[in-house]
This record gives C-alpha cells, structure tokens and sequence, in this order.
C-alpha cells in the first residue's frame, strides 16, 4: 500500500502542477517552437523575438485593452502527430487567436494549422510549405510565412559567394548539408547554381544532426584545397566543432554557414575565435548599425534585454507578432480571424525597416524593406556586409579576408 | 489478462462522452491506442520471446510509410494498403530476423537498431524517392480512410478512435492468444533454456522467426493506420524522442508482463503530455520519474497490481 499512496501521490503532484489559472480577460496566443531536441537552438532565437513583442504590447496596455497570454507548446523534433498535436491543442484546445512559431514543420504545419482560421506565422523557409499552401490558398489564407523559401535563400547566398571581394584560387567547392528538408533543399540549390557557373562540386556530403566526428570528411576537404566550404546544418554543436577540426590545418578556403550561423551558440562559445565565417539571414535585421533609427532603436532594445545582438527569426517573430497585434487593432476584433488574416495579406505592415508585404502565397520574400541579411563574424560579432536583393554592401562594412587564407 | 485488458479498453471506450469536444485530448487518446499495440508487439517480442529487437519504430515508420505509397502511388484503398504494408513490413521483420537467428542478446539488438539507423538516410535517398517516400519533405498528403460513408480523417477524431480502439482491441486479442497458445508456452521456454527447449523439440528458428513476422505485421498495420490518420508523414519519426518513449512505455508497463505495455503506453502519453508545461524541463523530469518508478515497480504497473490484489484473484485475472 506504501508504494501505491507514493506512486499516487506523484500522479497528484504532476497533476496539481500543471494546472495553471488563466484570467479571462486575455487574448491567448499560441507559441509552438522546438523547447527541447535538436532544434532548441533556434526555438529559443524565435521565442526571444515574440516573447519581446508580446511583454512590448501588454506594457503598452495590451491589445484591444486586453493583456496577450503566451500559450507555449514543445514541437521537438516535428515529428507529424506532433505538429497536429500542437494545432489541436493551441487552437482547438485553448482557442488561441493567433500562433507565432519559427520553423515549424516544412509543409506539415500548414495542413495542421489550416486546418482552424487563426492566422498562422510560420518561418519554415521552405518550397514544400509554399507548395502546400498553392494546392489550396482560400483554405489556407490564414498560413503566412516571415521568410523566402530555401530556394531563395540559397540562391542568394551563391550570389553572395559570388559577389565578394576575394580572388577564388581556384572553381572547387565543397557543400556538407544536414539530412533534413531545409539542409537538402539548400544543398541542392547551391549544387546546381554552383555547376551552373562552372564550378566543380567536388564534395557533396549528407550529414545527420548530432555529427561532431569530421575526420574523414575534413581528410577529403584537405586533399581538394576548395576555395570554397559551404556547410549547413542549423545546430551549434555540429558547425562549432566542424570550425575546430578545420582550423587544425585550414585550407585557403571561405568559409560559408549559410543559416547555420544562426544557433546563438555558435557565435558565443567561439566569439572571435568564429571571426571570419560568413553566413545568411532571411527576413534579415542589419547589425550592429541598422538601416533606421526606430531598426536601431528596435536593436538596442533587444540587446539591453537579452544582452546580445538579436540572432535569426527574433526578429522575424516579432514582427509577426506586431503585424498580427496591428491588424487586430485595424479589425477591431481578434476573434474575426479571415478579417485579420486578410488585413494581413493585403495591407502589409510597417516595421522599424518599412514596410512588410506578403505576396500571393502568403509569402515574405527577401527583397525591399525586409532583404536577406549575409554577415561576417568580427570581433566576435556578426556584421552585416552584405543585403540581397539586389546584392549590396551594406553601410560601410567590408568583408575581411579570413585569417586562416594567407 | 483478458480482464485487465476488457477494463482498460472498456474504460477507453467511454472517455469520449467526456472528452469527445476536444480534438487535442481526442488526439492523444487516439495516439495511446497506437502506441499501446506497438508497445504490445515489443513487448511480444522482448519480454516474451527473450529477443533484444530494437526495430519496432523502425517497422512502425516502413509500415507507415507503405500503406502510404500504395495509397498513393497504386490507388489502393487505404484499408487494403494498411493490410498490404503489414504484409511487407512483415517481409521486412523476417528478413531482419534471418541473420538474429544465429545472433543472441545485445548482438540483437545492435542489428536491429541498425536497421533503424538505415532506415532514415534510405527514406531520404534517391532510391526511396523514386519509391514515392518524398525524400527529406515527407509526404504531405496521404488520404485518410473511408468505409461505409465515414471519413476516418484527423478532422472527424471521434471515428478514428473507434476505429483505432477496434484495431487495438483485435491486435491485443491476437497477442494474448499467441501469450496463451503453445506458442507463447514456447516462446517462454526458448527464453528460460533454449538449449534444454531444443531438447524438447521446440524449433528455435520457426518460433523466432514467426514472432519476427507476427509482431511486423501488427507493426506496420498500425503504422498505417497512423498513416492515413496523420495524414502525412516524415522521417522525424525516426528521432530518438519516439524511441525513448516505446521504451518508457514498456518498462512503466512491465516488460514480459503483456497488458502491461498497454497501460505503459497510455500512462505515457498521458504523463508526457502532462508534463508538457514544464517546456525544457520536461524530458529532465520524465527521465527522473521513469528512475523512480522502475526503482519503485521493477515489473512495472502490472506488478504494482499483482502486489495489490490478493494473490488467488490475481492468478485468475492472470488467466483471464
């Protein structure tokens, strides 16, 4: 009997703790990130970013008079019955009037979340969650995505590649990617625009999260002396430890992170030890100087709270929030979700960089006010020195030779 | 045994009345009843034929993933594609089987986790693309099942419980005959002296190899059931998280101690969901509960019951 009242009373324990009160007068909206597995990393850039947004709107009274009520739901690896499980729980559990997530399930969130009518920020930057949303855009007007697709994305980082002020040695590239939609997608783009131009791909190598053992693939990077590594897998430990094996014996090649530069991570442990690497950033903030005084304002703002420069999806997350925050207060109404959403896709929204306009499929793409962002670690920081579209420097920020190139 | 499970499915079978409005709590019902065959099907296997297979998610996910392609690709019906990707997950399980059969224990083991970790980079490649798996996107749209007039889609949860209540009920059936025929009698024998067995005459190799088949089969039957419910798939499937959870719900159950994976299956579900506030904190407070309760209830719940029921009543609910 010792065992069952014990065994009883961590069942009551776990039950009495997860009950929470909520207060009526609230407007619930729905977070679904990555809190634990592979992809914390970049859950917590986004939770950052709308959690920022949220606290700003409450402080200024809250929305409609109404304080927002973050809802918080663990998508951990985006396995589907996970993903559906979060739309179920989020919208038709807690009826929450809008969901902000940052990657979210490439394609499979859209089915789920289109599913109810509050609108949905997602920031997949993915062709499949575009092709989903084209089988049925009435059904799902309520999906709207706060980055171009990967498509895009690599495409700019080749132009990027392309465009910098460094003498290749040679037309030899090496591309190592991550075995999951967004590492396959890029690799491919970068592939072919890379063979397009008439380079050679010498190595193409699929990886899976959690590689940390780089020997024989850094033997084969040595023999081929490329002139360029792109490497792209968005997870701090794999790219951190794939710098550190490299610089035992560099080769003169750029080293290019694409997104993987992202995971806050990468660029906290290594701090000037990373500098060099350059990387890319979809629906992009410029820093550590931004484009306008209310971008800059926005910047010091983030910094002061969480005390570093705002990473990948923080901001893009937060200006979901504020663009869903003022369409509602446009509407008049959040429960009126296809008035909101369609407030959304049709009037845009104005941000500390200018205007945010969705395009037919619901789709931020980089370009305008809102460009991808390419960046330089210096100093231990990331440095904008380049936007696209079209490719620019940005402000007066050169791109430095990397120290291990001589 | 059968008592046991006629309880617990009997209460499943309510639970709807009070919880029917709820699509997520409708959800995780649903996915308890999947779990709990699969849970099942491992246990038929580990706990009571003795073998160290870790290719149950594996067989679940190729399951999943045929009834899908047939569905898709062939026009099948997705009740005939279900029992089809039994079949070839049943394929799969004997061909998985043949080189355990000259294997013991944590060998096992290695080989069939091996097919785990094989599984996601083939699903991904050219050649499972060209099989219609949709490489690292997945497959993003599977129709659900229709019979007599009724979609069994993610939308109408209500039917796909009762439909995923039936499938469990007849899956657990089948293992608990098994459990109570010769064969299971055989089974626990090979466990115990497969040696002295032998000597008895109890084949080794037809007996491992059919519960490789049998416990396949009801794999992949499930998986595509899940399938077609989900209604996409992709290889996040194949994460280590789902992995941890099958064993969590077959150690809290009870290993060898089959309705245990049942009620292993649904406390875990429901646990893990419970415990879903906590965000970050939730795998670091499952795993210290799961050392608790495994130091606490070495056979598990079912063990936990035994010790409570009086010793003459629990012999005959142990035979049903």
């Amino acid at each position: 009997m010792k065992k069952l009242g014990l065994f009883i009373l961590i069942c009551s324990a776990i039950v009495m703790g997860t009950i929470s009160a909520h207060a009526a007068d609230v407007i619930k909206v729905g977070v679904p990130l990555a809190m634990t597995g592979p992809y914390t990393d970049t859950g917590d850039n986004y939770w950052k970013g709308i959690k920022m947004a949220i606290d700003e709107i409450n402080a200024a009274g809250g929305l409609l008079g109404k304080q927002l009520d973050p809802v918080r739901f663990d998508t951990q690896e985006f396995a589907p019955e996970r993903v559906m499980q979060g739309a179920d729980y989020l919208c038709g559990q807690e009826k929450v009037d809008s969901v902000h997530a940052g990657w979210a399930g490439w394609g499979q969130d859209v089915r789920a979340y289109g599913k109810y009518t509050a609108p949905f920020f997602a920031d997949d930057g993915s062709q499949a969650a575009v092709d989903v949303f084209r089988e049925d855009p009435k059904k799902y007007a309520n999906i709207f995505q706060l980055t171009d697709t990967d498509i895009n994305q690599a495409t700019s980082m080749f132009n990027v590649l392309m465009a910098l002020p460094h003498d290749y040695p040679n037309k030899k590239v090496v591309i190592i990617n991550a075995d999951d939609a967004w590492g396959m997608g890029v690799g491919d783009t970068l592939e072919a625009n890379f063979k397009k131009e008439g380079w050679e791909v010498a190595l193409r190598e699929v990886v899976p999260y959690g590689t940390r053992e780089w020997g024989s693939i850094m033997t084969r990077v040595r023999r081929i002396k490329p002139a360029i590594i792109h490497v792209e897998i968005v997870s701090a430990p794999e790219v951190i430890t794939f710098f550190r094996q490299f610089m035992r014996t560099p080769t003169p090649s750029i080293l290019s992170y694409g997104y993987s530069i992202v995971p806050r991570e990468v660029v906290q442990t290594m701090g000037k030890e990373a500098d060099g690497l350059i990387g890319e950033v979809p629906t992009a903030m410029p820093t550590p100087e931004a484009p306008t005084p209310e971008a800059q304002a926005w910047v010091e703002r983030f910094t002061g709270i969480w005390k570093h420069q705002p990473q990948a999806g923080s901001w893009a997350a937060y200006s979901g929030v504020k663009a869903w925050a003022a369409a509602v207060v446009a509407v008049g109404d959040e429960k009126n979700h296809a008035a909101v959403a369609k407030h959304i896709s049709t009037e845009g929204y104005k941000g500390e960089t200018g205007w945010w306009k969705w395009d037919e499929d619901n789709v931020m793409r980089g370009g305008g006010d809102v460009p991808f962002g390419h960046y330089q670690v210096q100093n231990g920081e990331m440095v904008t020195i380049f936007t696209d579209p079209p490719v620019k420097p940005y402000k007066d920020y050169k791109f430095i030779t990397p120290r291990w190139i001589k | 045994m059968s008592a046991t499970m006629a309880l617990v499915f009997g209460i499943m079978a309510v639970l709807p009345l009070f919880v029917g409005g709820t699509a997520h709590m409708m959800h995780i019902l649903i996915m308890c009843l999947i779990w709990a065959v699969v849970a099942s099907c491992w246990d038929l296997i580990m706990g009571f034929a003795g073998i160290f297979s870790f290719g149950q998610v594996a067989f679940f996910v190729i399951g999943a993933y045929a009834s899908a392609i047939f569905s898709i690709q062939l026009g099948i019906h997705p009740l005939a594609a279900m029992v089809l990707a039994g079949l070839v997950t049943a394929a799969a399980g004997v061909l998985v089987g043949l080189p355990c059969m000259r294997l013991k224990g944590a060998y096992i083991a290695l080989v069939t986790f091996a097919v785990h970790m094989i599984l996601e980079p083939f699903l991904k490649s050219g050649m499972g693309r060209a099989l219609g798996t949709g490489g690292t996107r997945g497959i993003l749209t599977i129709p659900p099942m229709e019979l007599f007039g009724i979609t069994f889609a993610a939308d109408n949860k209500i039917a796909v419980f009762y439909a995923a209540l039936a499938l469990a009920v007849i899956c657990s059936a089948i293992i608990m005959l098994v459990i109570r025929s010769s064969w299971g009698t055989a089974f626990l024998a090979l466990k115990d002296s497969q040696d002295f067995a032998a000597s008895l005459g109890v084949s080794a190799f037809k007996y491992k190899l059919a519960v490789f088949a049998l416990t396949s089969f009801l794999t992949g039957l499930v998986g595509g059931f899940y399938a077609h419910y989900i209604g996409m798939l992709s290889t996040r499937l194949l994460g280590i998280d789902l992995f941890v959870m099958l064993m969590i719900m077959l150690v809290l159950g009870g290993i060898g101690q089959f309705p245990g994976a049942i009620l292993g299956a649904i406390m875990t579900v429901i646990g893990n969901e419970m415990l879903a506030p906590l965000g970050a904190y939730r795998p670091l407070v499952l795993g210290a509960l799961v050392v608790v309760l495994v130091l606490l209830l070495p056979d598990g719940i079912m063990g936990l019951l035994r010790s409570l029921v009086p010793h003459k009543v629990a012999e005959q609910v142990r035979q049903g």
